[in-house]
């Protein structure tokens, strides 16, 4: 089984554990040795609990032993952005401002996922304040991409993406509010869900944006986050913004296939600044889901410049609601990028504001009647280029960051002014042997038709089971479990 | 023709916040407010005496429900 345990994916450890195959001991001690040799390289965790995720275990391993009842990831280590609070313990949100911060409340995401019989075993490095989608900190780091250390592993959920793309854990809860999820999924190479805005509480989670802010999962196959979501997906009377509408179950829908379902491919702006090899993989990836039954039609989708546009300035005013205070009295403790990134937003009418926010339900209806008129899903790439050396946008708040920023953000913020959900899911690898992604995106509360889609994907496909080198090869100083 | 200017910005990080922006940072922030400014401004054409923001949770709702009505909810 020693092998096994860095191959596996979430469901089959799981299923491992549950089976006594294995014990939650064994896979929590390999992931710790992985966290551990990797971190000088990848700089992926904030912080490491690995005694509380081995006592947790032990736990586990008694209850199966007794032959209890446990949960759905019952001894399965997860790690998450170091932005979901626990009581009692230290959330720096990727921060020098909150770097001793302890929380006075844990997420309902975290309580849910514990439920379940999931471990934890620490913190994971993000951008500052989650503002960022180069996964660049000044404060804890620069995060790197496992499959070349040069290059950023997206942001702002950058360790989550990378400790999971590294099988350090078998999946991670990051943000998204602008892409923050599925920017390091597709950088990566792993799977990764935002959900509608509402399915899964903000209770406990660290605030960027009142109205767009998601959490969501990253795991390498589609069915593990599909799992991840259904366990804390649901109202939660904690979070009054939380949908009381019964989340249907994603991982179910694995397994349905794609026959008679229609794929929306959109005729403007999602294509436009595309790379040539991430255009020829998106293709593939279209013609692998026509042969499995799948119906692609052209959609029509309304102009996405203005929606951007609102977005950021609607984004920046909460966030610089939130942050007022410490741009006042302590500016010199953000990074640069983070605080120009922010700042904007106290020079915004609050009419401008409220109208971004009032024009939200027409738009989202125009859109939905639009795009979703003759399809089921759309398909677009996650991103239009892959992962971009660090050296190239580690860039300060210099003039060609807003320019940066919008082109890897690109295709994901418009989906999340719209509230819209989407699941990146990994569909090759361009010439310098980096990930490429594409992504579908659902009508509200749609999340098992794009677990349904994607599954049906990696049943053909094999690109969610390569390696990263560094991981692969132990000689690169990485135990072999 | 887009007035927004550093000074302006200057203005109101003064006026507004209480605190004084360095003189390098003011034509970053308005570049950075201009096509904001453009955008809201030709979008709130749209904007409607009885529309709110709360609507917007209506519309995920019933985009959700419309879909189900038609199947296209699996």
């Amino acid at each position: 089984m020693k092998d096994g345990i860095v191959d596996a994916s979430l469901c089959e450890i799981a299923d491992s554990i549950a089976a006594r195959e294995v014990s939650a001991v064994e896979v929590t001690e390999s992931a710790i040795r992985r966290a551990q040799a990797l971190q000088p390289t990848l700089n992926a965790f904030i912080s490491m609990d690995a005694d509380g995720a081995l006592e947790a275990a032990r736990s586990v391993d008694q209850d199966i032993a007794k032959g209890a009842p446990v949960g759905r990831l019952a001894g399965v280590p997860l790690a998450h952005k170091d932005m979901f609070y626990r009581s009692g313990r230290i959330t720096t949100c990727g921060s020098k401002i909150r770097r001793d911060f302890v929380a006075d409340r844990t997420s309902t995401v975290l309580t849910r996922l514990e439920q379940a019989g999931a471990l934890y075993i620490g913190g994971l490095n993000m951008s500052e304040f989650a503002v960022g989608p180069f996964g660049t900190n000044v404060h804890f780091g620069n995060c790197h991409n496992p499959w070349d250390p040069a290059r950023s592993a997206g942001g702002s959920s950058s360790g989550s993406g990378a400790a999971t793309a590294a099988r350090i854990v078998y999946g991670a809860f990051g943000s998204d509010t602008g892409g923050s999820v599925r920017i390091p999924a597709v950088m990566c190479g792993v799977v990764g869900i935002k959900p509608t805005q509402g399915r899964v509480s903000r209770y406990g989670l660290m605030p960027l944006s009142y109205s767009f802010d998601t959490a969501g999962p990253l795991a390498r196959t589609v069915r593990d986050a599909a799992r991840l979501l259904d366990v804390v997906a649901g109202h939660d009377a904690l979070d009054p913004t939380s949908s009381t509408r019964p989340a249907g179950s994603c991982e179910a829908a694995c397994g349905a296939g794609v026959a008679g379902l229609r794929i929306g491919i959109p005729q403007s702006y999602f294509y436009d600044e595309t790379a040539p090899e991430v255009a020829a993989a998106i293709t593939a990836a279209t013609d692998t889901l026509e042969s499995a039954g799948a119906t692609i039609v052209p959609v029509e989708v309304p102009s996405h410049d203005q929606i951007n546009l609102i977005w950021a300035a609607a984004l920046a005013a909460e966030a610089a609601t939130i942050h007022r205070k410490w741009l006042r009295e302590r500016p010199d403790d953000y990074g640069a990028l983070v605080r120009r990134r922010i700042e904007f937003g106290l020079y915004q009418p609050a009419t401008r504001y409220i109208e971004a926010l009032t024009l939200r339900d027409g738009i989202v209806r125009d859109y939905c009647n639009t795009a979703f008129a003759d399809c089921d899903v759309l398909l677009t790439p996650t991103a239009p280029i892959t992962a971009p050396n660090l050296s190239d946008v580690d860039v300060g708040d210099s003039e060609n960051m807003p320019a940066l920023v919008l082109l890897l953000s690109r295709c994901t913020r418009p989906i999340s002014y719209l509230g819209l959900p989407a699941i990146s899911v990994p569909c090759g690898f361009d010439s310098a042997g980096l990930p490429i992604a594409f992504q579908l995106i659902g009508r509200p509360f749609a999340e098992p038709t794009l677990c349904q889609v994607g599954h049906a994907y990696q049943q053909l496909s094999t690109w969610h089971e390569r390696m990263p080198p560094l991981v692969a090869n132990p000689g690169q100083g990485v135990p072999e479990s | 023709m887009n007035h927004l200017s550093g000074e302006f910005v200057a203005a109101l990080a003064r006026t507004w916040h209480r605190f004084e922006l360095p003189e390098q940072d003011l034509e970053t922030l308005a570049a950075m407010l201009r096509p904001m400014d453009e955008a809201g401004e030709e979008l709130s054409a749209n904007v409607a005496f009885d529309m709110e923001p709360s609507d917007y949770l209506l519309g995920l709702e019933a985009m959700a429900d419309a879909a189900r009505d038609v199947g296209h909810d699996k």
